[in-house]
C-alpha cells in the first residue's frame, strides 16, 4: 500500500492588509501542487509495484469533493475528521507565528498532532510500503509533517524530493534538490516517508464513470483520537529555529602564493598588479552609455 | 488625467485566481494576423493576453485568459483565433464574480 | 436517480444539463423534483466560478421552487436605493428610487457574489436528487446512428455521456448550442462585454457613503461615463466592498481602440462616481461577455433532444432601466427542466416534443418580457441615444436649474430648443426617436 498524504487547502485565502486576518474558504479549495504531484507519484508507483494507494487526509468535511475525485483516480480515501473552522484560515491574527485560534479538534497548526493522527489513520488500512507527502502543506504549513510522521511510523525519510522515479519493485530513484543548484540522487528500498516537491508532474484527471461512481459514495471518516488533541496554544509549526544564516557556498580552495615574504604579500592583496581604476564617465546619453559599456566589454574581453 | 490609485496591470491580473492548465486553450494563426491591419484583439482583450510581434503577427498567451470570448468575437479574419475552453477545472477561479 | 445504476455501461441519464449556472442548476431542479435522473456537467472546479454578473438579483422567480429562499441564500446585500444615472464628461442627472419595502420581506433585488449564489442554487438540484460532475467540459454533442442528440461529449477519460435529453446551459459562448447550428459562431454585433472591478471598503464605510442601513444595498446604473464607447456604467455595494465595472458594444470597444480597464478607471474617474470610491482597493477584476440582443437575436430554443437556456439563448435584458439576466436564466431553466421532464414522460424528445418549452416560456416573463423590450438594445445602444441625448437631458437639467439673474428664467421650451440647437438635434429625430422610446418602453 502506497500512502498520499493531503491537506486541501485553499491556496488564495483573503488577507487583510491592515490587520492581516486571513479568510479562508475551503469550498474553493485545491490541492497544493507538491500534494497533486504526490498523488501523482503515487498512483505511478502502484501501479508499478502492483499495489493500491490509500490518501490520507486530517481536515474538515468541506473539502471531501477533493477527495471523492482522488477516489475516482482509484485510490481508498480516509479521513480523520476535525472541527471546520470555515473562516478562521489556518493563520491568525499575526501570521504563523502568532498566536491564533484554534477550533477545538482543529489540528491546523500542529504539526506533531496531525502526523500522529495521520499515522493512525494509515496504520488501521495496514502497513505503508511507501508514504508520500507534498513538501508542505498549502496553508501555514512548514514541512514538519513528513518528519513527524516518519517518527510516529519509524520509518526513514527523504524530503524535498524533485523527482521520484521506481527501478523495479520496491526500489525507487528520487532526486532532491540541495543548495546552490546541487542535486543528490538516492536510492531507496523499504518503507519510507517522501515528501515531494509540485514540480515535474500533474496529476491526471478521472474518468467519467469513476467520478460519477465516486460522486456522493461513502468513505472511510475517523475520529481523531481525543487524547492526541492538542492544547490549546499551538507551537509555531511544532519546530524552534536555532539559528538562521545565509546560504554560504563552500571555499573553493586556491593554491597559495610562492616566492618570497614580499612577493606572497603582492600576490595576495594585489597591489601592483593592474587594474582599472574606477572612471566617473557620466552623465551620459542612453547611446554615449551603450558604447561607453560595449568598449568596456570589449576591453575586458568580452565581445570581440 | 483624473485617474488616481490606479494599479498596475499586473497586480490588477494578480487579484484573479488562475488554474492554468498545460495545454493552451487560445491558439493565434500569426500567418493570418501578417494581413490584419486592425489587430483588434490586441486593446479589447480584458486580460491583455495579446501582443502584436515586429513582423506584424500576434503573440498570445492563454495563462491568464478570462475566458470570456472578447478575441474571437471581434476578430475580422475568420480562424486567425482558435478558441476553446481550458480543459475542466483549470483556467479562471472568480470568486467575486 | 436510481435506473441508472442498474443501467449497462454508458450509464443513461434522463437528461444532462450543461452548466451548473443559474439556467442549469435550476433546469436540474425540476427535472430532479419530476423526479427524472439528471447531471449537471460544470466546466469549473464548482458551480459559479467561471461566472461574473452586472448588478442585482430578482429572487421573485425562486418563490415557487425554494419557499423562504430569501432565509437561506446567500446574499450580500438587499437592494433598497437604486439609481439611475445619465453622464456626461463632467454632469450627472440622476433619478435614484429608494423603498424599504425593498429590504424587508418578501425583498426584491439583492446582491450576491456568483461563487457563492451559483453554489446555492446548484446544492438544491443535487439535494433534489441531480448529480453534479465539476471540472468538466462538455466538448460537443453526442448523436446517434441516425443524427439525432442523444448527449454530450466530455473532457474526461471515457467521457461519453448519454442522455435522452440536453439542455444547453453552458452560456453565451454555448458552443453546443453553435455545433447545433442554433447561433452564430461569433456575433460581435449584439454582444457587450461586461468589464468588473471589486473593491474592498470597509461595511460602515459603504453604509456611510451610500446611505444604507447594515443589510442595505444599492445598485447604480449608468448610461455613458464610458469615454465615449456606446455602453454604461455600473456601480453596486456588496457586504464589504463595491463592485463597479463598465458594460460596452463590443463593436464600439473594437473602434475606440481603448482597452476595457481604461474604461472602467473612466467610470470611476467620473465626479459623481470617484468620491463614492475613495481609498477603495481592487479585491479582483474580472470580466464577461453579455448577450443583449435581446428578443430579435434569440436562438431556436429547442431541437431535436436539444433545449438551450440562459445566456447561451441570449436571454438577458438590457433595456437601459432594466438590467436582468439571472432571473431569466431561473425562469427558462425551471421551464426547460419541467419541459423536458414532460417530454421524456411522454418518450417524445423530438423538437416538437420539446416546443412546449417554447410555449411555457412566451406565457411566463422570460419571454413576454424580451418581447415587449425587443426594440431597447439596439435603441439604447444607438449612435443618437449614446452620444447626443446624454448631452441634452444633462444640459437641459443644467440650465434648468441654473439662475440667471437678473436675466429672468428662460422657460423649459426655450431652454429646449436652444440645447437641442446646441447637439445639432433635430426635433424630426427627437420626435421619431421619442415615439420609439415610448412605443419600447409601453
Amino acid at each position: 500500500m502506497v500512502a498520499v498524504c493531503v491537506a486541501p487547502t485553499d491556496l488564495r485565502p483573503e488577507v487583510d492588509d491592515l490587520t492581516g486576518t486571513v479568510r479562508s474558504d475551503l469550498r474553493r479549495a485545491d490541492l497544493p501542487a507538491a500534494e497533486a504531484a504526490a498523488l501523482e507519484y503515487g498512483l505511478r508507483i502502484a501501479e508499478e509495484w502492483g499495489g493500491w494507494v490509500l490518501v490520507a487526509c486530517c481536515g474538515s468535511a468541506a473539502a471531501d469533493d477533493l477527495l471523492r475525485e482522488a477516489r475516482a483516480l482509484g485510490a481508498e480515501v480516509v479521513r480523520v475528521g476535525t472541527a471546520p473552522s470555515p473562516t478562521a484560515g489556518p493563520l491568525g491574527p499575526l501570521g504563523p507565528l502568532g498566536p491564533h485560534p484554534v477550533a477545538p479538534g482543529d489540528l491546523a497548526g500542529h504539526p506533531a498532532a496531525t502526523a500522529a493522527a495521520l499515522a493512525g489513520a494509515i496504520r488501521g488500512h495496514g502497513q505503508p510500503a511507501l508514504v508520500l507527502c507534498g513538501d508542505r502543506s498549502g496553508g501555514a504549513g512548514v514541512g514538519a509533517v513528513p518528519a513527524f510522521l516518519a517518527a510516529e511510523l519509524g520509518l526513514g525519510q527523504s524530503l524535498g524530493l524533485v523527482s521520484v522515479r521506481t527501478e523495479g519493485v520496491g526500489r525507487l530513484v528520487v532526486e532532491r534538490r540541495l543548495d546552490g543548484g546541487w542535486r543528490e540522487r538516492l536510492a531507496i528500498t523499504g518503507p519510507a516517508v517522501l515528501s515531494v516537491e509540485g514540480a515535474g508532474v500533474r496529476l491526471r484527471r478521472a474518468g467519467l464513470d469513476a467520478v460519477l461512481e465516486s460522486a456522493g459514495a461513502p468513505f472511510d471518516v475517523r475520529s481523531p483520537n481525543g487524547s492526541q488533541t492538542p492544547p490549546g496554544e499551538p507551537v509555531a509549526g511544532g519546530m524552534h529555529t536555532s539559528a538562521s544564516r545565509p546560504y554560504r557556498p563552500r571555499t573553493r580552495p586556491v593554491p597559495a602564493p610562492t616566492g618570497d615574504a614580499h612577493e606572497r604579500l603582492l600576490a595576495l592583496t594585489g597591489a601592483l598588479s593592474d587594474r582599472e581604476p574606477a572612471r566617473v564617465v557620466g552623465p551620459l546619453t542612453a547611446a554615449e552609455a551603450a558604447d561607453e559599456l560595449l568598449a568596456y566589454l570589449a576591453r575586458r574581453g568580452y565581445t570581440t | 488625467m483624473g485617474r488616481w490609485a490606479d494599479i498596475s496591470f499586473e497586480a490588477r491580473m494578480a487579484t484573479v485566481e488562475f488554474r492554468v492548465s498545460e495545454r493552451a486553450h487560445i491558439v493565434v494563426d500569426s500567418d493570418v494576423c501578417r494581413s490584419c491591419t486592425t489587430k483588434v484583439c490586441v486593446h479589447a482583450c480584458p486580460a491583455d493576453l495579446f501582443a502584436p510581434t515586429a513582423d506584424g503577427g500576434i503573440l498570445f498567451n492563454y495563462e491568464q485568459c478570462f475566458e470570456c470570448g472578447t478575441c474571437y468575437m471581434v476578430c475580422n479574419s475568420e480562424g486567425a483565433i482558435s478558441w476553446t475552453y481550458p480543459d475542466g477545472g483549470h483556467g479562471v477561479v472568480f470568486r467575486h464574480g | 436517480m436510481t435506473d441508472e445504476q442498474q443501467a449497462p455501461d454508458p450509464p443513461v441519464f434522463d437528461a444532462v444539463v450543461v452548466g451548473a449556472g443559474p439556467a442549469g442548476a435550476s433546469a436540474a431542479l425540476a427535472l430532479a423534483r419530476a423526479g427524472r435522473s439528471v447531471v449537471m456537467v460544470e466546466r469549473g472546479p464548482f458551480p459559479g466560478a467561471k461566472n461574473v454578473y452586472g448588478g442585482v438579483v430578482y429572487g421573485r422567480v425562486l418563490d415557487e421552487v425554494i419557499p423562504h429562499w430569501w432565509e437561506q441564500v446567500p446574499v450580500q446585500r438587499w437592494v433598497v436605493r437604486r439609481s439611475t444615472m445619465i453622464l456626461t464628461d463632467t454632469q450627472a442627472v440622476t433619478l435614484d428610487v429608494r423603498s424599504q419595502a425593498w429590504g424587508a420581506q418578501p425583498y426584491n433585488g439583492m446582491t450576491v457574489f456568483r461563487a457563492d449564489f451559483d453554489s446555492w442554487l446548484a446544492q438544491h438540484a443535487i439535494d433534489a436528487g441531480a448529480r453534479l460532475l465539476t471540472s468538466t467540459v462538455a466538448t460537443g454533442l453526442l448523436r446517434d446512428g441516425s443524427g439525432r442528440i442523444c448527449g454530450v461529449r466530455t473532457d474526461r477519460p471515457g467521457g461519453d455521456l448519454r442522455a435522452r435529453v440536453v439542455i444547453a446551459c453552458d452560456g453565451v459562448n454555448s458552443f453546443l448550442a453553435k455545433e447545433a447550428g442554433l447561433l452564430p459562431r461569433a456575433d460581435a454585433t449584439h454582444m457587450t462585454l461586461g468589464a468588473k472591478e471589486v473593491l474592498a471598503l470597509p461595511a460602515g464605510v459603504i453604509e456611510e457613503r451610500f446611505g444604507l442601513g447594515p443589510h442595505e444595498g444599492l445598485d447604480i446604473e449608468a448610461v455613458g461615463g464610458t469615454a465615449g464607447v456606446p455602453g454604461g456604467g455600473f456601480l453596486y455595494t456588496n457586504r464589504d466592498s463595491v463592485s463597479v465595472g463598465v458594460v460596452v458594444s463590443l463593436n464600439g470597444l473594437a473602434a475606440s481602440g481603448r482597452r476595457p480597464e481604461d474604461l472602467i478607471a473612466s467610470f470611476k474617474a467620473h465626479p459623481g462616481i470617484a468620491s463614492y470610491l475613495k481609498g477603495a482597493e481592487v479585491k479582483e477584476y474580472s470580466a464577461h461577455l453579455i448577450p443583449e440582443g435581446g428578443y430579435s437575436t434569440m436562438p431556436e430554443l429547442a431541437t431535436d433532444g436539444l433545449l438551450v437556456a440562459g445566456d447561451a439563448a441570449a436571454m438577458t435584458l438590457a433595456a437601459g432601466i432594466w438590467l436582468e439576466g439571472v432571473n431569466f436564466a431561473i425562469g427558462a431553466g425551471l421551464e426547460a427542466g419541467r419541459a423536458a421532464a414532460t417530454a421524456i414522460g411522454t418518450g417524445d424528445v423530438s423538437a416538437a416534443g420539446l416546443s412546449g418549452y417554447r410555449r411555457a416560456l412566451e406565457a411566463s416573463f422570460v419571454l413576454r418580457d424580451h418581447k415587449r423590450l425587443r426594440l431597447a438594445p439596439d435603441l439604447v445602444l444607438s449612435d443618437r441615444m449614446q452620444q447626443q441625448y446624454t448631452k441634452v437631458l444633462c444640459d437641459i437639467a443644467e440650465d434648468l436649474f441654473t439662475v440667471t439673474n437678473p436675466q429672468p428664467k428662460p422657460g423649459l421650451v426655450r431652454i429646449m430648443r436652444r440645447v437641442l440647437r446646441r447637439h445639432r438635434v433635430r426635433w424630426r429625430d427627437l420626435a421619431r426617436d421619442g415615439l420609439d422610446t415610448a412605443r419600447t418602453f409601453r
